[in-house]
């Protein structure tokens, strides 16, 4: 009788840890199917926003863009930064880069680096190269971006 | 028939090669012959310099740094010894088609003219859907032609004619041209030289006996590389088809701002140099990968840009030098490539 005692015991504190256990393993509840399409939603705004300041003058005071040297984003190579730049003279980020773009052969004003701007610009870049392995330091070659069939390139 | 040195010396006067023994000591030497063109039977070029410019892209503000890259262009071409016989503009005077920005350009060009070297334009896309074409036929005429020069028969063809990707959309003037403006434009379409041109090419080229020299210049490429850039020409395949007759044709285009060259059929293609800044090569494979740019440094407003000159021997060889301030050609490109 003692040993049945015992036996359902174990069972059911065996029961509660591996419920608390898989409840502290997993975390909070799965995204919803609903929630990630806000979410993405939201990415391709930004996305958007990127690609029209990309093609926009108003960077800079020549009226060149962004896209006159890099459409579809071509050779911005975001998978490569951080990396020694020697325009910059130092190992920079993707923002110090795009920051030195719209200063020199912009001859623009440079943005601050945690502005909705600038991550605007440097989601565009980077949503253009998706796929790409990551490759801090990379300075052998140009990297051409994803192919676009049609659209801007992003859904 | 054993060739005798009498013999040779016989042969050498009447089937050109004697032509081919200048040319082995003509400029050609040594340099990339990746078409491995061969030379016409018999000689009927005088042979010349031609020079190439395009893409200069002028913006309407005062003092611009494409002002200064197209000036020096002009002015290294003016300072060539033996003097260029003529010079093409190969497209994309302007950046928005507006005549003050192509009022700049002539204004520039004229200084070839003043120098004694006449130029001829073909237009690009960026010289044209402000008005569609108003401004540069009033100022350059017709925007195809030929002419004959030193034995070779020259082509110019506008090649940037879409359809009509505005009136549906109601687009004004200037959304036509800023839409256009953009390499990746994603409402514009495939351009062409359409058929008009096609039936006025055929009748150009119908009593040229097969051994014409030709050269062709168009703004986009008469072959497939990258349609999304419109780095093509849509009706490519026609023009092909009616130039197949020649033994030989060369076609030079811009548009894609660097260096590039393919051979198809009976033609060699090579692009020229923007005046005012590089493209990058786009996500596909060059058929010649081995003629390529080397990278710029976007600091310097005279890196990644130039022009180009053009011999043509005797035998309708060309040699193609690309021309840049900026340690921009490889050095096994640096003597030329030949045509």
């Amino acid at each position: 009788m003692i040993k049945r005692k015992y036996l359902l015991t174990g069972i059911l504190s065996l029961a509660i840890t591996t419920t608390v256990f898989i409840k502290s393993s997993t975390g909070k509840p799965p995204i919803s199917e609903e929630d990630l399409k806000l979410m993405n939603e939201e990415l391709i705004n930004l996305i958007k926003k990127g690609d029209q300041l990309w093609h926009s003058e108003k960077l800079g005071t020549n009226g060149l863009t962004c896209a006159n040297c890099h459409p579809d984003a071509a050779n911005s190579n975001p998978h490569t930064f951080p990396k020694f730049q020697e325009n910059v003279g130092k190992v920079a980020t993707l923002r110090e880069m795009i920051n030195w773009c719209i200063q020199i052969p912009l001859e623009g004003k440079t943005l601050p680096e945690d502005s909705e701007e600038m991550k605007a610009l440097e989601a565009y870049s980077i949503y253009m190269y998706r796929g790409f392995k990551l490759k801090p330091g990379d300075n052998s070659k140009a990297y051409p971006p994803v192919k676009v069939k049609e659209g801007p390139g992003y859904p | 028939m054993k060739i005798s040195r009498r013999n040779l010396i016989k042969l050498s006067a009447t089937t050109g090669l004697t032509a081919f023994t200048a040319s082995a000591f003509s400029p050609l030497v040594g340099i990339v012959n990746v078409a491995q063109a061969k030379p016409f039977k018999k000689s009927k070029v005088k042979p010349f310099n031609f020079a190439v410019i395009g893409d200069a892209h002028l913006y309407e503000m005062p003092d611009h740094r494409f002002d200064k890259t197209l000036e020096r262009a002009v002015s290294d071409v003016i300072k060539m010894r033996p003097k260029p016989d003529f010079v093409v503009f190969i497209g994309d005077l302007a950046n928005f088609g507006k005549k003050k920005e192509l009022l700049k350009g002539k204004r520039i060009l004229d200084k070839l003219t003043k120098a004694g070297i006449p130029y001829k334009m073909i237009p690009g896309e960026h010289d044209w859907y402000l008005d569609l074409g108003k401004a540069w036929k009033e100022l350059f005429g017709s925007p195809f032609w030929s002419f004959n020069h030193n034995g070779v028969h020259f082509i110019g063809l506008n090649s940037i004619l879409v359809e009509d990707y505005w009136t549906a959309r109601d687009l004004t003037p200037w959304e036509r041209m800023l839409a256009i403006a953009e390499l990746e434009c994603h409402i514009c379409g495939l351009w062409g030289v359409g058929e008009k041109q096609l039936q006025w090419l055929e009748e150009d080229v119908k009593n040229l006996s097969p051994d014409t020299p030709v050269v062709i210049f168009t703004h986009s490429p008469l072959w497939n590389y990258y349609p999304r850039w419109n780095f093509q020409t849509k009706d490519a395949d026609a023009i092909r088809q009616i130039l197949s007759k020649f033994e030989k044709v060369i076609a030079i285009h811009g548009h894609v701002h660097q260096v590039v060259y393919n051979k198809t059929g009976n033609m060699v293609h090579i692009g020229n140099l923007a005046t005012s800044w590089p493209w990058p090569y786009p996500p596909v494979e060059l058929p010649y990968p081995e003629i390529v740019m080397n990278r710029a440094d976007p600091g310097d407003i005279y890196d990644g840009v130039g022009f180009a000159t053009t011999y043509i021997d005797d035998t309708f060889l060309g040699l193609f030098k690309y021309k840049e301030w900026a340690d921009l050609i490889p050095e096994h490109l640096k003597n030329g490539i030949s045509l």
